[in-house]
């Protein structure tokens, strides 16, 4: 594979002629702020809790049974069958599941928010195939209701994406699934951010359908490569000027591009792709993309046909994020299988994932994960409980670059948990209580936990 | 994980007499009706000529026996307000039929309808044997007729092609609603003149489909399915009903809860989304995942249809049932509201195990709302048919080893 390797030479050149022009006393440095918004989330109260005789699936594809999860500190602390412990609150799960908190990798609530009204619509800037410089948090309305009715579904973390119309389309963010009334309250600590890229029909529709590029798959192609030929020309003027400060020259600082910094993020690993993309062919393409100009292809969502290249998938350590059974909707929706998250898992070192994309779904992604289940042992395939519910938590928070904090129920992970009042693969199953870091934030049987939203208040 | 039971034998067995008419008994099973009749236990169900000819009768003679060992046999589910076999693929626009700017009030897309729709036989998946299919049109009020399809993609599946009127009366993001109820009443009135003079008129005067359409409304021969969520909508509907007497059924009806006792007295039926729970307008203030089920308690008839891509997604039907049951439907409400009510509501065969209706039936490896359960078999006026699609071909092409590319695995 050829790598995108000119940056040695034009380095050292550049540097060569900086060094002869900049003398004198240095001018202060220009540093970027890569975290201008930052989270001020803090955990809700919440006190040492015990919960006990529960089947237990850590998310990490082991099922426990009468176990009894011990949470200290917003950290579970153990894990394991009859602790000997104190608690302050102890809740008996006898009958009941316990799973980690469940994340959705792909949702636009607060930024396509109910009521769907038109002063609402705040996901997609279709303005150029390539926004790179929005920033999706900078849309989001904490007040959605939509974020309570999935808190009642069990979900604690969820990436928020600008819609699909562009090739670049902004940046996401990973928030916490807490009632706040500012986005930086929800706003994960320390989660990467993403880049939402988008193959195939929607940004040649749009483009293609006003005259300008692209108007094609090839020109879907053309318009990342010469946006990545850019990124990595600003990459390397910022690596420039670091260098020759450093080295106690007088160096202009490039020009600041918002656009720039995203995709230059990108480049430099602390931004995770994530890219609608459905077709084999153009998963195919995308993965080689990434290798083109140095970076990872991250996670694909909506991947129908992710069943053809699994193999691939895994190789190249690409998540994709699936629906169970969405499909007709366009051509590249057509050749849907039911089976598809199955297939992509069954491939060692795969990590499939199911995600909503869809404000209702997203209340209900245990049972989305379990459809997939019950089909594919249908046909063959032999998956568990244990094995299903690592698609909407370990995995997701793999895909979102959180796997070290949330998604599973390990010693030392943020305590987000959701007690269930039966299997939660069955259309029948509910979440009872959900924690986030160790506090109780729903309820289903007291009212004291269950959050309404501003817009809410009064209207009924 | 239910297993297919291998007790489940179809026996072939010979009739006593070759001059019998092929019967099929289904014995064994637990059979909801979606009738008065409830739920039966080891129950046999006797199938002759596409019909259901007896339920436990004394004796059965039969040419095949299906040995349901306990199963669950359902009515066939109907679904509703969909465009199933008026489009393949959504954003195909030669693919869809089930809109056109230029369409009048009698609008009939049943002319367009595709049996052999790949959608079709995935419906079929869910245990959907029947549904009501209808125009939509997002553009105006008048959308047409909706017409009622079989599944079983035969080319004479259509059943009854003047099955509802639709008209939609709700929020609209162009004008006002006002002037939808106006020209709806408006036309109400003028037709009803009309006919108040009929006795007047030239005899081989042909009325216009339009005409036609109105005077069904007005008669009380076709129903009409009013498009509304917004309970001050609602209310303006039943009076509707008061003053021409319609046959009315609301679809959307988020907000219907909140005249619950008055829609149940003026006997309008609802069909909602079990899983719409959001405020997605000012219409649907009062969306919730039980509204179903109070609406049913207050003895509204309840139908349940699929929200969003209802035609792809038709075969979730079942889930969406099973959820209208774990907010509070009962549960033979919810089989009702995927059969019985449907078939009720639009005037239309099936939906019921009651002998004389079209032997349009399901046989479930367990509760049939249940994500673990499947199709075992099922039958389309008395013929078996099955559930596979392309998608299946699809999934074994790509989970079957071969040395040559996957095109050559079919």
């Amino acid at each position: 594979m050829q790598k995108f390797a000119p940056s040695i030479l034009v380095l050292a050149l550049s540097a060569a002629l900086a060094g002869c022009q900049d003398k004198g006393p240095q001018k202060e440095k220009v540093n970027i702020d890569k975290n201008p918004y930052p989270s001020t989330y803090k955990a809700m109260p919440s006190s040492a809790t015990l919960i006990t005789n529960a089947t237990v699936l850590t998310g990490t594809g082991e099922r426990l049974d009468n176990a009894d999860v011990y949470i200290v500190d917003g950290k579970i602390s153990q894990v394991g069958v009859d602790l000997n412990v104190q608690a302050d609150t102890t809740v008996d799960a006898q009958g009941k599941w316990v799973t980690p908190g469940i994340i959705d990798v792909h949702s636009h609530l607060g930024a396509y928010p109910s009521p769907a009204v038109e002063s609402h619509q705040d996901g997609n800037e279709m303005i150029s195939p390539n926004t790179a410089q929005v920033w999706v948090e900078h849309s989001v309305w904490p007040q959605d209701p939509g974020f309570n009715r999935a808190r009642e579904g069990g979900i604690t973390t969820l990436q928020i994406l600008p819609g699909s119309a562009n090739l670049f389309g902004g940046r996401s963010v990973t928030l916490k699934n807490v009632p706040a009334h500012t986005m930086q309250g929800m706003k994960f600590p320390d989660a990467p951010y993403g880049l939402k890229m988008a193959c195939g029909e929607n940004p040649k529709r749009v483009y293609g359908g006003k005259g300008v590029a692209p108007y094609t798959r090839m020109g879907n192609m053309a318009g990342y490569r010469q946006a990545w030929i850019e990124a990595t020309e600003y990459k390397l003027a910022w690596e420039r000027y670091e260098q020759e400060y450093a080295a106690g020259m007088n160096p202009d600082a490039p020009k600041r591009d918002i656009r720039l910094d995203t995709l230059r993020g990108v480049l430099d690993g602390e931004i995770l792709i994530h890219n609608h993309c459905y077709k084999a062919e153009e998963m195919a393409m995308m993965i080689d993309l990434g290798k083109e100009f140095n970076y990872h292809s991250g996670t694909f969502h909506h991947g129908i046909e992710a069943y053809k290249v699994a193999d691939l998938l895994a190789q190249n350590g690409n998540c994709a994020a699936l629906w169970p059974d969405w499909w007709g909707f366009k051509m590249e929706a057509y050749d849907m299988v039911q089976e598809n998250v199955a297939i992509v898992d069954a491939v060692k070192n795969s990590c499939a994932v199911v995600h909503s994309d869809s404000d209702t779904t997203i209340q209900r992604l245990n049972q989305e994960a379990g459809k997939v289940m019950y089909t594919a042992n249908q046909k063959g395939f032999n998956l568990k409980e244990q094995d299903a519910i690592k698609w909407i938590t370990y995995n997701a928070a793999k895909s979102l670059g959180v796997s070290d904090k949330t998604g599973s129920i390990e010693q030392g992970k943020q305590a987000d948990v959701v007690i269930w009042d039966k299997n939660p693969f069955s259309v029948y199953a509910k979440a009872e209580h959900v924690y986030i870091d160790g506090a109780k934030v729903y309820d289903r049987k007291d009212e004291k936990y269950q959050a309404v939203s501003d817009f809410m208040l009064g209207q009924r | 994980m239910t297993k297919f039971n291998l007790s489940m034998i179809t026996g072939a067995l010979l009739a006593s007499s070759a001059a019998f008419a092929q019967v099929t008994a289904i014995t064994g099973a637990t059979v909801h009706t979606a009738t008065e009749q409830g739920t039966l236990n080891n129950a046999t169900v006797l199938i002759e000529d596409g019909k259901i000819k007896a339920i436990n009768p004394e004796n059965v003679t039969a040419s095949e026996i299906v040995r349901a060992n306990g199963l669950v046999l359902t009515p066939g589910f109907i679904g509703s307000m969909n465009q199933l076999g008026l489009v393949e693929v959504g954003a195909v626009a030669n693919s869809r039929d089930a809109s056109d700017e230029k369409a009048g009030l009698d609008f009939d897309p049943s002319y367009a309808f595709n049996p052999r729709s790949s959608l079709i036989p995935y419906a079929r998946k869910g245990g959907i044997t029947q549904s009501v299919v209808s125009p939509i049109n997002y553009d105006g009020s008048f959308q047409g007729l909706a017409f009622t399809a079989n599944l079983s993609g035969e080319f004479d599946s259509v059943a009854d092609k003047h099955t509802a009127f639709v008209i939609y009366l709700g929020a609209k993001s162009k004008g006002s609603r006002a002037l939808a109820f106006q020209q709806f009443i408006e036309k109400l009135e003028g037709q009803k003149a009309k006919l108040a003079k009929k006795d007047d008129k030239k005899e081989g005067d042909k009325p216009s489909g339009e005409e036609r359409v109105l005077s069904q409304l007005l008669n009380g021969e076709m129903p009409v399915v009013i498009h509304a969520s917004r309970a001050a909508d609602i209310a303006q509907i039943i009076k509707l009903k008061s003053e021409y007497g319609l046959d009315i059924i609301i679809n959307g009806a988020a907000d219907a809860v909140l005249l619950a006792d008055e829609l149940a007295k003026a006997e309008i039926p609802v069909i909602v989304s079990a899983v719409a729970n959001l405020p997605s307008d000012f219409d649907a203030m009062h969306a919730t995942l039980e509204n179903a089920g109070k609406l049913e308690k207050a003895g509204v008839k309840v139908l349940l249809a699929i929200a969003g891509d209802s035609s792809h997604n038709l075969y979730q039907l079942r889930f969406d049932a099973g959820i209208a049951v774990s907010n509070g439907m009962s549960y033979d409400s919810a089989i009702k509201a995927v059969t019985s009510n449907v078939a009720d509501a639009f005037d239309i065969k099936g939906g019921k195990i009651a002998v004389g209706q079209p032997a349009d039936l399901v046989l479930w490896s367990a509760d049939p709302f249940e994500l673990s359960t499947k199709v075992e078999k099922m039958w389309i006026n008395g013929e078996e048919v099955k559930t596979d699609s392309r998608h299946d071909k699809l999934r074994e092409r790509y989970t079957t080893d071969s040395e040559l590319p996957r095109a050559y695995t079919k």
